[in-house]
């Protein structure tokens, strides 16, 4: 009897213990968030606070400043946020609509068998790493872009969009996707009952009701562009100065500016890097602000 | 009612079909470029060689042989030296079975064997470069001690190391996140009820997702690298990759013990089992294709990730002797060779590599998920 009690205990202990270690692993996430969070913007910060051992610098003069040169002291990281924006901007106007049509196809009107290989390509798509986009951006659209351009280089903001163009398409695909099909059949039988044609159906009645689905598709997507590196490092061009003035003028977005130069930065340098990425997480943090405005309440869940 | 297609419909059936042929177009473009441009560079030597050539002295013994007394055949060739130098070189091309250059031995006492491609810089102090096969032969033959010694050069070109550094990459950082991973979704299924908590945690995920690779590195440079002092290492690297794979294992492994049946729990508890039993022989077990496929998919991340490992993992071409050492991934060497170097056959040479391991992890997690879940 007291040796069953002793086991019982015992037993207890375990559960406890177990439960407080998949407590404790579930947290990490949040404590993972937090820290991501907390150092990013305390590293980034330094430069504007008064008395930092690196030195200042003003945060207007930043924000608004058109140079880049770590030599004579200029951080000016104006062209760079008017670059991604520009670029995301044109990824957007490009992507969405292919993006879109792409998934009408695959949800509404495929036949199995096209389906079946339509699917996998956008995994594969999806899968593709981002410096095999950037590879093939700078073999085959950077060449391309040099023989139309009236500039002596074809790294330019036009590559830029062209590269992020397809590499959001996997991300609105699916979700606008998973969007249609999540609208119930009965909403197409009722159309198709009053005489609707397959098209009205889909443009006036399917596309309607996956709206906010789509919506986050494309929030996404932004998300996707904006925060992209390495493809877009190597066909961007990265210039030190200057607001882009057409689509062939090299542009240098956020991103690339802090992979660019951080392995050799150091000391006021390297905290304006940690700056710029203070920027680019401000783009971010709002972008997924948007998004779960969104799908709050949205057919997707 | 007959359907009536007019050319406004038809139109718009045009550019749907446009859409999806510029889709399913592009990406034959890109793996066709990737492939056309890398695969002819693909080969044994590539997979198994150094990346960077190294020199050495080693001191091989005399043998029976065709051509030469080192049981070698050589040929000549012509390598372009950094700076873009040509200069005319003697490779072994084969090594016969009689040769004991496999047992050579370098200045410092250790066994250095040769092997293919390898050139010939000296033999026993005569620069041999610039000479034809014939004349190298000759210098051999008139050797009349029984070693010869010789200064080689391995040439390099290979991503041996790469591939090490990327194996290494992927056990290190699922060592990390998986056991929190699925012990988190745990407690999400089997113990939290719904509330503020699991929501914060939902949300938590939610936006670990959300966070481009490039914050990630930044978070880890500043962290790992800096405060706590790791360098760019293989491990700051690891511990940065682990946070961006916990999202995917999270969910994944979310999904499937929620597809584990009530009725098994129940089972379980009815017979008198506690919960953590229940948890570990019940669930968990029923739960493991799941599992599974998270960490193949955790596997494809790491494959296919820069930025992040760029600030923390840094880009050496060499294995990382100790955890604190520098060493680059396939796709970060991909990415420096494109830039530095701006070769992108060897680029696509290892970019070939990295596409074909991830369709064949694709199909590897497609193929367990259908068998497993047709229960």
């Amino acid at each position: 009897m007291e040796k069953d009690m002793k086991l019982d205990k015992k037993n207890e202990l375990k559960e406890k213990l177990a439960h407080y270690l998949f407590l404790f692993n579930a947290t990490v996430a949040i404590i993972s968030v937090a820290a991501i969070a907390f150092f990013v913007f305390y590293r980034g910060l330094q430069p504007f606070i008064p008395g930092n051992a690196e030195g200042n610098y003003n945060l207007i003069d930043f924000l608004s400043g058109l140079e880049w040169r770590p030599s004579l002291g200029k951080f000016g990281i104006l062209y760079m946020i008017v670059g991604s924006l520009l670029a995301t901007f044109g990824a957007i106007i490009l992507g969405v609509p292919v993006g879109i049509l792409t998934a009408i196809f695959i949800a509404e009107l495929a036949p199995k068998w096209a389906k079946k290989i339509i699917k996998p390509a956008v995994e594969m798509l999806a899968g593709i790493p981002s410096v095999l986009y950037g590879l093939f951006g700078l073999g085959v659209i950077v060449p391309w872009i040099m023989q139309i351009s009236p500039q002596a280089q074809g790294q330019s903001l036009l590559a830029v969009i062209i590269v992020l163009m397809i590499m959001i398409l996997p991300t609105v695909i699916t979700i606008t996707e998973s969007a249609i099909n999540s609208v119930p059949d009965a909403y197409r039988e009722g159309s198709f009952g009053l005489g609707a044609t397959k098209l009205y159906t889909i443009f006036k009645v399917v596309l309607p009701a996956a709206k906010s689905g789509i919506l986050a598709g494309v929030v996404l997507g932004i998300g996707r562009a904006i925060g992209e590196t390495m493809a877009v490092m190597l066909v961007a061009g990265n210039p030190i100065a200057g607001l882009p003035k057409s689509i062939f003028s090299p542009i240098r977005p956020l991103t690339t500016n802090i992979a660019m130069e951080m392995s050799y930065a150091f000391g006021l340098h390297q905290e304006m890097l940690f700056a710029t990425g203070v920027v680019l997480f401000v783009f971010i943090i709002l972008i997924n602000l948007i998004l779960s405005r969104i799908t709050r309440g949205s057919v997707l869940k | 009612m007959k359907k009536k297609i007019n050319i406004k419909e038809s139109f718009i059936y045009g550019l749907i079909g446009i859409a999806t042929l510029f889709t399913i177009g592009i990406l034959v473009f890109i793996l066709g470029f990737i492939f056309s441009k890398g695969l002819p560079h693909v080969d044994l030597y590539f997979l198994t060689s150094q990346f960077d050539s190294t020199s050495a002295y080693v001191d091989v013994k005399l043998s029976e042989g065709s051509q030469n007394p080192l049981g070698l055949i050589l040929e000549e060739t012509t390598i372009k030296e950094k700076g873009s130098k040509e200069k005319k070189v003697i490779v072994i091309k084969e090594i016969e079975d009689t040769s004991l250059v496999e047992d050579a031995i370098n200045n410092k006492g250790k066994p250095l064997a040769l092997s293919e491609k390898d050139i010939i810089n000296r033999v026993n102090g005569i620069n041999v470069e610039g000479k034809s096969v014939e004349e190298v032969n000759q210098i051999l033959n008139n050797v009349n001690k029984d070693t010869v010694t010789m200064r080689i050069t391995k040439q390099g070109g290979g991503i041996f190391p790469m591939i090490v550094t990327t194996l290494m990459m992927i056990g290190l950082s699922l060592l990390f996140s998986v056991p929190i991973g699925v012990f988190a979704a745990i407690y999400l299924v089997e113990y939290a009820k719904p509330g503020k908590f699991v929501n914060l945690v939902r949300f938590a995920t939610e936006s670990l997702a959300g966070i481009p690779s490039i914050i990630y590195g930044l978070f880890g440079m500043i962290l790992f690298v800096m405060t706590l002092n790791l360098g760019y290492s293989l491990l700051a690297g690891a511990l940065t990759l682990s946070i961006i794979l916990l999202p995917v294992i999270i969910r994944q492994t979310e999904e499937s013990l929620k597809a584990v049946p009530d009725s098994y729990r129940e089972a379980s508890f009815g017979l008198g089992a506690n919960k953590i039993y229940t948890i570990t022989r019940v669930v968990l077990p029923t739960a493991v294709p799941g599992i599974v496929v998270a960490i193949i998919l955790s596997i494809g991340r790491i494959i296919g990730e820069s930025a992040a490992l760029l600030l923390t993992a840094g880009t050496a071409a060499k294995i990382p002797g100790s955890l604190l050492e520098s060493g680059s991934t396939l796709t970060v060497k991909a990415y420096t060779v494109a830039k530095e170097e701006a070769n992108i056959e060897l680029a696509s040479a290892i970019g070939s590599v990295i596409i074909i391991t991830i369709i064949v992890l694709n199909a590897l997690s497609k193929f367990i998920s259908k068998k497993f879940t047709k229960i």
